[in-house]
């Protein structure tokens, strides 16, 4: 399957009567965004108010608490459209050809439940640790209806479908822009691809979904990840939205839409396709609670990667704890089909980096790429704009009692950072 | 002002001799001696080395209370603000030495200490303890290693926070620290699977915790016949310890015959464990090493029976080492016999 | 008696209000709510279940919420002991020490944030009894 990506580089956003991306520049229409959101029943139902803002690199502006940030495309050629299965139709993506307006993002916040977390500063420390403070943000705050607290699973999902809906809104401004560069990516079938590379080692990305509830979830072409068996994608499909993030709990190494449709180990596996590497497919595989799944999942796999005839798998998770045993149940099952893998997690390794960084191990899991320790702390300084509310930086996860202090600054584990310690290897962070 | 530096090194490095020389006890020297003028330089004047104390490495493996209770002697009287040894490269007695004179001062003393040598040397065993900078394997490496050392002591010695291993090139001890790679965490996985693919070294980000595990053997399927043994490593020995066990870092296990003996009793059988409360086992050691019980199971033919000779240690600060060979002595002695299982208490 | 796998076989042990508020009733298994339990203490009930033979439906980490962060826990086991499993042993063995590297935090909860800890915990054991979370809290 071949997609080619055409980037159109976005150097500033500004409010504007007119909704359009000239020379660089994206002027938007909050109102014209937010009646395109209310267009949804569920938006309609359950979000009061949204209220839109723009926060630049440099300045000093903290976003919390962030629920998901998604990048705007719009698919040009080929069948279906960007998020198959929530916002376009269920059909198969990953052909043809996708605009990208890199260089920014929509970021969706507000409150959801009382401990949400995330938090995006777009200068100081923090700054470091977060690649979203480097990108141009059209931040959309949602405000709950009146009695939505019975009604969280509902909100969750209205905010959720407000932020693809704005990033789809945007995105279609994109399409009859001629994109600043392209990029093709292709991947074979088994046959076609053996016999194009028949001297490289075969390679597929195994991904692991977080799949446990409310706050815990992501959606492949809408299908929610809990229920679905271990499976194979097609690389380029994620570029298109097929994998979207109910997730956010914690900020740290969730992965958001725009970690899905800018998944560094496709990008990555896609630099070495056909020079070290042939690289094969996806395989997506869940981390359920339900201790039977994960036992099936993690068969499925090893499976999957033996019956592709695999050399080696990359794998990368999501997600604290539990997903520990996943991640080395699929990695101790692939080795032992004889297929070579690496791992990417990140740590809990206590805020003094003493502890213990996993919850499980094993020795075959002789290769492993850490995103960071999320224990360590971090002091972040007072921002002169907050966009969102601070009312439960205290309260969120990694932040403490007294976390919030009076001067304004705070001081909390790396946790409490969108992406910073991102398990697909989106960042330069890492521990020894 | 400059900070104070006490450097210890070898016969080798201070130009007395090689192996020939090993011998010579400690000798304390003022200023800096040999590669002492490297870590010096490095400093530019922030830090000097105000005495060098010089050592053979078989003096010091010979005589290593002596070594050590002179070097801090000399250490205590100079009162510096941090300690450095070698770097030993792969010299095992002098990275040995090296290791164990900086834990030494460390605990002791509590004065920063810092030293160097290759990965693969034994000193390196203390790398969890001791702070450790890995070098080359061999002097050559001294170019490198040197300046490397300078610079992670002198942030010592200022009291700043150092950071990760890898940053640092100090061996990895345990304690994880974030840094920013070059790279990417993808890119550097696929690098990493590239290279595990073709058989290229690579080295982990994370090492896994290391494991002892051992596979069970298949169950017994009918207990009535088969000969159970009792082993254990609660140091029950006959009356008066013949075979002088230690009560603690035990050098050698026992072999006692039990063939018609029913029950341990006081006047019979005692502990020589020095790590609990011995009143209870002294008073009935059948309490550690069930041998009435055994019995009484033999009698009702729930086991087939109970082996004549039982085996025991005492685990009290026995190293791991001698633990594992005293166990596959007497594990080829009771295969021998036809022991089908072991019963081994501890406490 | 349950089966294994058979729902009549869960037996769920939870601190938290919502799931007894919200489950009870609504499927075969069998909910022990012991809200004087803290998370720790239910963590060590299931483990000395699971010494005694009984095994772990779930696992004991659900969830990203960090466990010095929520009060609440929910996990099944089964009903009945089955045989001693060295697996959910290890795994039991391994939540306890994980949550023991999580420094206490030691604040104090509005009702409103509490109830959202509750929810979290309650969706998470939804997802793994195969129960419409946000259908059950509409009553």
């Amino acid at each position: 399957m071949k997609l080619e990506l055409g980037y159109i580089q976005i150097k500033d956003i500004q409010f504007s009567k007119e909704c359009k991306v000239e020379n660089g520049t994206l002027y938007v229409d909050p109102d014209a965004v937010k009646a395109y959101l209310y267009e949804d029943d569920d938006v309609k139902a359950w979000v009061k108010d949204f209220s839109f803002d723009i926060a630049k690199p440099g300045e000093s502006v903290r976003i919390t608490p962030v629920k998901d940030v998604i990048e705007p495309r719009v698919k040009v050629e080929g069948p279906g459209g960007v998020f198959p299965g929530v916002i376009s139709k269920v059909e198969t993506v990953g052909s043809g050809k996708t605009h990208v307006l890199r260089g920014m993002a929509v970021v969706t916040a507000g409150k959801i439940v009382g401990f949400q977390e995330g938090i995006i500063d777009m200068s100081g420390p923090g700054a470091d640790y977060t690649p979203f403070s480097k990108l141009l943000n059209l931040v959309v705050v949602a405000e709950p209806a009146e009695g939505y607290q019975d009604h969280k699973h509902e909100y969750e999902h209205a905010v959720r479908i407000a932020g693809l809906r704005a990033a789809t809104y945007i995105g279609e401004l994109g399409r009859e822009v001629t994109p600043d560069e392209t990029a093709e990516f292709e991947t074979y079938g088994i046959k076609e691809g053996m016999e194009k590379m028949p001297n490289l080692p075969r390679v597929a990305y195994v991904h692991m979904l977080q799949s446990q509830g409310l706050l815990h979830d992501t959606y492949v072409y809408g299908v929610d990840a809990k229920r679905s068996l271990t499976t194979i994608l097609l690389p380029t499909e994620t570029m298109d939205g097929a994998i979207i993030s109910g997730n956010c709990v914690s900020a740290c190494d969730k992965n958001t839409t725009y970690h899905h449709l800018n998944n560094p180990v496709v990008a990555n596996l896609f630099a070495a396709h056909g020079k070290t590497l042939n690289y094969v497919c996806n395989i997506i595989t869940n981390e359920n609670v339900y201790l039977a799944d994960k036992q099936r999942s993690s068969d499925w796999t090893a499976k999957l990667c033996r019956l592709l005839d695999l050399d080696g798998a990359l794998v990368s998770q999501e997600g604290f704890g539990n997903p520990d045993t996943d991640l080395i149940m699929n990695c101790k099952k692939i080795e032992l089909q004889g297929v070579k893998t690496v791992i990417i997690t990140d740590e809990y390794a206590g805020q003094d980096g003493k502890s213990q960084s996993l919850a499980d191990a094993d020795p075959l899991a002789d290769a492993v790429v850490t995103g960071g320790n999320a224990n360590e702390v971090i002091v972040l300084p007072k921002m002169d704009k907050v966009i969102g509310t601070l009312d439960y930086v205290d309260v969120i996860a990694g932040g403490h009692a007294g976390s919030l202090r009076p001067d304004g600054t705070i001081e909390a584990e790396l946790q409490v950072i969108t992406g910073a310690t991102n398990e697909m290897g989106f960042n330069r962070l890492s521990a020894r | 002002m400059s900070y104070k530096v006490v450097h210890y090194i070898n016969q080798f490095f201070a130009n007395i001799g090689g192996e020939e020389m090993a011998h010579v006890a400690p000798e304390l020297r003022d200023g800096f001696v040999g590669p002492g003028m490297a870590l010096n330089t490095a400093w530019k004047g922030e830090a000097e080395i105000v005495k060098t104390i010089v050592c053979g490495d078989s003096y010091f493996a010979e005589h290593e209370a002596d070594a050590k209770k002179q070097v801090l002697d000399w250490v205590k009287a100079e009162k510096p603000d941090m300690f450095i040894a070698g770097p030993a490269f792969n010299a095992g007695r002098y990275g040995y030495a090296c290791a164990t004179i900086a834990n030494a001062v460390q605990e002791e003393l509590g004065i920063p200490v810092l030293t160097g040598m290759y990965e693969e040397n034994p000193g390196a065993d203390l790398k969890n303890k001791v702070l450790i900078v890995a070098t080359a394997n061999s002097a050559a490496g001294m170019r490198k290693a040197a300046p490397t050392m300078a610079k992670l002591a002198l942030k010592l010695m200022k009291g700043e926070k150092i950071g990760a291993s890898a940053e640092e090139g100090y061996m990895p001890n345990g304690i994880r620290r974030n840094f920013f790679e070059k790279e990417v965490g993808a890119k550097r996985a696929v690098d990493m699977l590239v290279a595990k693919l073709s058989d290229k070294p690579y080295t982990t980000e994370y090492p896994m915790p290391s494991f002892d595990r051992v596979a069970p053997n298949k169950a017994i399927k009918d207990l009535s016949k088969a000969t159970i043994a009792l082993c254990t490593s609660g140091g029950i020995v006959p009356k008066g310890n013949p075979d002088h066990i230690e009560s603690s870092s035990a050098s050698h296990y026992g072999e006692y015959c039990i063939a018609g003996v029913d029950d341990l009793t006081a006047e019979t059988y005692e502990t020589a464990h020095g790590g609990y409360d011995p009143v209870y086992a002294n008073a009935d050691a059948d309490r550690v090493l069930p041998v009435d019980v055994l019995r009484e199971m033999e009698k009702e033919g729930k086991i087939g029976k109970l082996h004549d000779f039982f085996y025991t240690t005492v685990g009290n600060g026995t190293s791991v080492a001698n633990a594992k060979g005293f166990a596959a002595e007497y594990a080829q002695k009771l295969l021998k016999a036809g022991v089908h299982a072991v019963i081994m208490t501890s406490t | 008696m349950g089966s294994i796998g058979n729902p009549r076989d869960y037996l769920i042990l939870t601190n938290n209000p919502m799931v007894r508020e919200h489950l009870e009733g609504r499927g075969r298994f069998t909910i022990r709510f012991e809200p004087e339990r803290s998370f720790r203490e239910i963590l060590v009930e299931a483990r000395d279940l699971v010494y005694a033979g009984h095994i772990l439906y779930t696992h004991p980490l659900a969830g990203s919420v960090k466990p010095n962060e929520t009060p609440y826990k929910s996990l099944i086991v089964s009903v009945e002991p089955h045989g001693f499993d060295a697996d959910h042993a290890g795994l039991m063995a391994n939540a306890i020490a994980v949550f023991d590297k999580f420094r206490p935090i030691g604040w104090e909860l509005e009702e409103r944030i509490l109830r959202d800890f509750q929810l979290i915990d309650y969706s998470l054991l939804c997802g793994a009894l195969n129960i419409d979370a946000a259908a059950g809290l509409s009553k």
